[in-house]
């Protein structure tokens, strides 16, 4: 179950994976129940995943529901809004949303780029250089993994605040400049996984470091790095508290934050106009990419999940 | 035609286009002003996008403060920019908000005293309500310039109060008895769901209503020293609290009035959901543009006296300290609120109405002057509508405000969730105010202490 | 470096520090700091210069629009003595309470049952994971619409049951837990991590055990979870942490600008008070104590679950 530090691993320079890679052990699990028996989990699974899946399916019918009819619970609306997709066609002009959705985007592509090759170079450097005070910095990136982001989040904005740039979106992404630890943790693995043997050879051919970081360790460790985007183009998209603190003004905001606007201007008893299916079509637009990238990008959440619980 | 006519006409009519040019050329000589603007003027919380009125009231500023350029994003006022602006310095020239803000700002120094404003430009400031003064006077000086008075009767459902026996003069809350009674016979459930609401106190939000009504001055007039849990705020907390209680109990009050379609053609009033309640003068607005056909009417809310009294709130419009382009800042808001400017996007609006059938439900200005000239029932108006513009314009006389003070939000965060610990139970109306009345006040001497 | 003539002598402290310290000579450790400076100006200035500048500040009354000047310690008598402040904690710690054995029952369930199916596995584990993709700010949005008393799609379908229908949003007896429904919605995620954990447990102790005759109950509590304790043990703590700092369902749902103003007390997390006074108020003394109280309190109860695992926590390969 722990990982498999492979530091020095002599010889063979058999080019896979590290077996780390691959994820939980799928062969030490043979013992396949004959399908009858199976049958009751399989009723009771699919019983419960009803509540899992039906709260979506409410959203997209609330989203195809006309304005009295939005809370009415039926799953096929009746009526259907004006031309049946009429919500998903007002809600962009009724608010800036194209905008919000470019710079959520923007913000969120970009957060997780610099994150995977920030953390990269970090974890490479834990990997395979023998340093002094390599321990104990190791110890610090670990250490930040367990901090709560509660302690940090006032006096953060008080440095941006006293750059100037309290009020934009760079603090949203310009953090994701110097790596997180979570990833630091789970790239380190990947890295130490690849035989010191492969980077020798690059050294002999006359790279220098950086160079056999970019050639030889990124490629192999190119899993990792793809979890790691996901994870974190996840948790940037759908992020509410940083913009929340950041962003003022309608042409800054991301999804989520214009979206927590919109529940009250919408609201009636905040004097809104009560068009909640224009939310509702909002709602659902909002968690489309990601679940486009879930659709495509499915076993490294898998993978990257089950990553995290071998830490132990 | 003869020669000499042709003389005559052609004479005519050099005349008329001479006439029409000296007149154009002295109109514009005279709306000259004496002060030229320059630069940008910029304004947070006031954008392009509002309604008719608010369109063209941007329109007659922006040309009243040319050829000053007008910078107004939309959105409205974000307090933390605006922190963000007076720490980094950058404030904008002009803030549009909520006058419960003023009070605030104004003991934190961050906004300009208007006086020197009032005086060079000439604002006639006794145009304006006393009430709107009041939230937006602090220290003896003027920080802000009201706009818009929002006026707070009951509406009342015809229909529903005809078809339970209860008449106008039951609905009086300057008799609490009656009243609770007429709303015990207007209300209706089934098990343990409402199905119709007899008389919705509005609680939290109007609580300074019904505590001025049982002769409570939560707010001393300095702004400095609240009171919130004075015998009479605390019986008014009861018995509204009371009134809900006395109707499903507050989950179920609560829950029912959720489900209305406060701003559709289904709403409340056009299907007998609710007897009465106080709300803002603008939903007549909506009823008459969504459900004209309702059975509904005015009437004043009436303090334990018997006078009328009338709970109003508003917007309005402040120089930060630093504002760069303070002359056209001045300029903007009076231009913004003074008579001839709502008066004429007044009269826009009731022409649009009239071409569209619909009801004039009035404009309420925080401006008596325009109030006098625009809220008037208009020509071939239903009886029902008249009388309501009637009854609303009346009731401006009679209002009151909570005075500016320098923690206003946090005031009005401490009796909003007295209120609501209240209505749900977990504490009696003397415990909430209490509590209340001392978060209150240490609030206050924190604001005041810098 | 030595060379074969020098006289033998026992290596001592010294040789060892000093080995560590010409490890700075080398070029290879100037090129890994060289790939650590990104981290290493990220952890200085906006983690460890961030605590200690939080520090600090929790004992002035900064208000970012003021000077600031010192306090000493009132910030922290502060929270002793504000009954939102106290409030506030105790919510968070009645939630967490509810939240973490719920999720991780549930998880744990779930697991097990996906564990033992081969059919469907896969579009199981996907449709569970899906809540997890789900923006929060959706999430707490349709818990304000769907959790509408007796006229939301929970309370109706309640209905069908004859159960009585609770007021998910106003009632405070119902509030937290209907706050923890709503969390636990995406247990998808611990989900797939216990089914990773469960899949580890090697074959061969289940089949020991059965051949000892042991029924499923006992083969789940004496094998399945002893092996995989490390990974109960750690979603325990990430759970707990998470539970007490837990901000964007709540806020959103309770905390809108729609209905701010009737929110109840009961929904007032601790960071969300942590929150409102930071930058609604500007309280930033105010505020950075109370992160820092909340610090020392997770502090102190994950070196008492840490305390607590050593009993029940099994890893391979140790002595117990």
């Amino acid at each position: 179950m722990t990982s498999v530090a492979s530091e020095g691993r002599a010889g063979a320079p058999t080019p896979e994976i590290p077996p780390v890679a691959l994820g939980p052990d799928e062969s030490r699990w043979r013992r396949r129940l004959p399908l009858l028996k199976q049958l009751p989990f399989i009723v009771l699974l699919a019983a419960f995943s009803v509540l899992f899946i039906y709260p979506f399916l409410w959203l997209v019918s609330a989203s195809l529901k006309t304005r009295g009819t939005v809370f009415d619970n039926k799953l096929i609306p009746h009526p259907f809004a004006h031309d049946v997709f009429h919500n998903y066609a007002v809600i962009w002009s009724a608010a800036p949303f194209l905008r919000w959705f470019a710079n959520s985007m923007y913000i969120t592509l970009l957060a997780a780029v610099l994150v995977t090759f920030a953390s990269a170079l970090t974890a490479f450097a834990f990997a395979y250089f023998r340093f002094p005070l390599r321990n104990f910095l190791f110890g610090c990136v670990l250490a930040t993994m367990m901090l709560p982001t509660v302690v940090t989040m006032i006096p953060v904005y008080l440095i941006w605040h006293h750059v100037g740039l309290s009020s934009s979106q760079i603090p949203l992404w310009a953090p994701n400049l110097f790596g997180s630890a979570f990833y630091i943790f789970l790239q380190r693995q990947f890295f130490m996984g690849i035989p010191r043997t492969y980077f020798e050879a690059a050294r002999m051919d006359g790279d220098n470091y950086f160079t056999m970081f970019w050639r030889i360790a990124v490629p192999i460790a190119r899993p990792a790095l793809i979890v790691t985007f996901l994870f974190e183009f996840k948790a940037k998209w759908n992020d509410l508290m940083t913009p929340l603190i950041y962003l003022h003004g309608y042409h800054q905001y991301t999804i989520p934050l214009g979206l927590y606007d919109l529940l009250g201007v919408y609201s009636p008893s905040a004097g809104g106009s009560g068009d909640y299916e224009w939310l509702m079509a909002a709602f659902v637009l909002a968690t489309l990419p990601l679940l486009i990238i879930f659709a495509f990008g499915q076993r490294y959440f898998v993978r990257g999940i089950t990553l995290q619980g071998y830490k132990g | 035609m003869s020669r000499r006519w042709k003389a005559i006409g052609a004479f005519a009519i050099a005349g008329v286009v001479a006439a029409i040019a000296v007149t154009a050329a002295a109109a514009h000589s005279s709306s000259k002003h004496s002060t030229t603007f320059s630069g940008t003027l910029n304004i947070m919380g006031f954008g392009t996008n509002g309604d008719d009125v608010a369109k063209n009231r941007f329109a007659i500023a922006q040309k009243a403060v040319a050829p000053a350029k007008v910078n107004a994003p939309n959105g409205g006022f974000n307090e933390q920019q605006f922190l963000t602006d007076i720490a980094s310095k950058q404030v904008p020239d002009l803030v549009y908000w909520d006058r419960s803000y003023v009070g605030t700002y104004a003991a934190k120094g961050a906004l300009m005293p208007l006086d020197s404003c009032i005086k060079s430009d000439k604002i006639d400031t006794s145009q304006y309500r006393q009430a709107a003064l009041q939230s937006v006077t602090y220290n003896g000086h003027i920080y802000g310039i009201p706009e818009f008075f929002d006026v707070r009767t009951l509406i009342v459902d015809t229909h529903v109060a005809d078809t339970s026996g209860v008449t106008g003069k039951m609905l009086n809350t300057a008799n609490p008895t009656v009243l609770k009674q007429a709303a015990l016979k207007m209300y209706q459930h089934s098990g343990s769901q409402v199905t119709r609401i007899g008389f919705d106190p509005k609680l939290p939000e109007f609580f300074p209503l019904w505590a001025k009504a049982f002769g409570a001055n939560i707010l001393s007039k300095d702004g400095l020293h609240p009171d919130l849990n004075s015998p009479q705020a605390i019986a008014a907390l009861t018995y509204a609290n009371s009134l809900i209680q006395a109707q499903g109990g507050y989950n179920a009050f609560l829950a029912f009035r959720n489900t209305w379609d406060f701003f559709g053609s289904d709403n409340q009033v056009a299907k007998n959901q609710v007897g009465a309640w106080p709300m803002e003068e603008w939903y007549y607005n909506v009823l008459a543009s969504s459900s004209p056909n309702v059975n509904v009417t005015a009437i004043p809310f009436r303090s334990k006296t018997g006078d009328p009294i009338n709970y109003s709130t508003g917007s309005a419009w402040s120089i930060p300290k630093g504002a760069k382009n303070a002359a056209a800042a001045c300029q903007w808001m009076k231009t913004m609120t003074n008579a001839s400017t709502w008066e004429t996007v007044a009269n826009i609006r009731k022409a649009a109405y009239a071409k569209a059938g619909q009801y004039w439900t009035g404009l309420f200005t925080a401006n008596s002057k325009a109030d006098a000239a625009i809220n008037k029932p208009t020509s071939g108006e239903p009886k029902k509508w008249a009388s309501i513009i009637n009854t609303v314009e009346a009731a401006e006389k009679y209002s009151f405000a909570l005075p500016a003070s320098p923690a206003s939000a946090q005031f009005n965060t401490a009796w909003t969730n007295a209120v609501n610990r209240v209505l749900q139970g977990q504490q009696s109306p003397t415990q909430a105010l209490n509590q209340a009345q001392k978060e209150a006040v240490a609030a206050i001497k924190q604001a005041t202490k810098k | 470096m030595a060379t074969a003539a020098v006289a033998t002598r026992r290596p001592g402290p010294g040789d060892r520090a000093r080995r560590w310290a010409s490890g700075f000579r080398e070029r290879d450790t100037w090129w890994a700091y060289a790939f650590l400076v990104p981290w290493a100006f990220g952890f200085v200035v906006f983690t460890a210069g961030a605590m200690v500048w939080g520090a600090i500040i929790s004992f002035t009354n900064y208000s970012v629009v003021a000077p600031s000047h010192s306090v000493g310690l009132a910030n922290y008598r502060q929270i002793a003595s504000d009954p939102y402040a106290l409030l506030s904690l105790k919510n968070s710690f009645e939630m967490t309470a509810i939240y973490v054995p719920f999720e991780m029952g549930l998880a744990l369930l779930f697991a097990s049952m996906l564990a033992r199916v081969t059919r469907f596995d896969g579009f199981f584990r996907t449709v569970y994971y899906l809540p997890v993709m789900t923006p929060t700010v959706a999430i707490g949005g349709m818990y304000l619409l769907m959790f509408n008393g007796p006229y939301g799609l929970v309370d109706q379908f309640l209905g069908y049951l004859h159960i009585p229908e609770p007021y998910w949003l106003t009632d405070p007896n119902w509030i937290k837990p209907g706050i923890a429904a709503m969390l636990v919605w995406q247990v998808g995620g611990n989900t797939v991590l216990y089914l990773a954990a469960i899949k580890n447990v090697p074959q061969q102790l289940y089949e020991a055990a059965s051949i000892d005759g042991a029924s499923a109950w006992r083969r789940f509590k004496d094998v399945t979870l002893p092996m995989i304790s490390p990974t109960l043990f750690f979603t325990f703590v990430i759970l707990t942490v998470y539970g007490l700092q837990v901000f964007d369902q709540i806020y959103t749902a309770f905390y809108n600008p729609s209905n701010a103003k009737i929110s109840s007390d009961t929904s007032l997390m601790y960071v969300i008070y942590l929150f409102q006074q930071a930058f609604d108020y500007l309280h930033m003394g105010f505020a950075s104590a109370m992160a820092w109280l909340l610090f020392g309190i997770i502090m102190v109860i994950t070196a008492f679950q840490i305390l607590v695992s050593k009993r029940f926590v099994y890893y391979e390969g140790e002595q117990r």
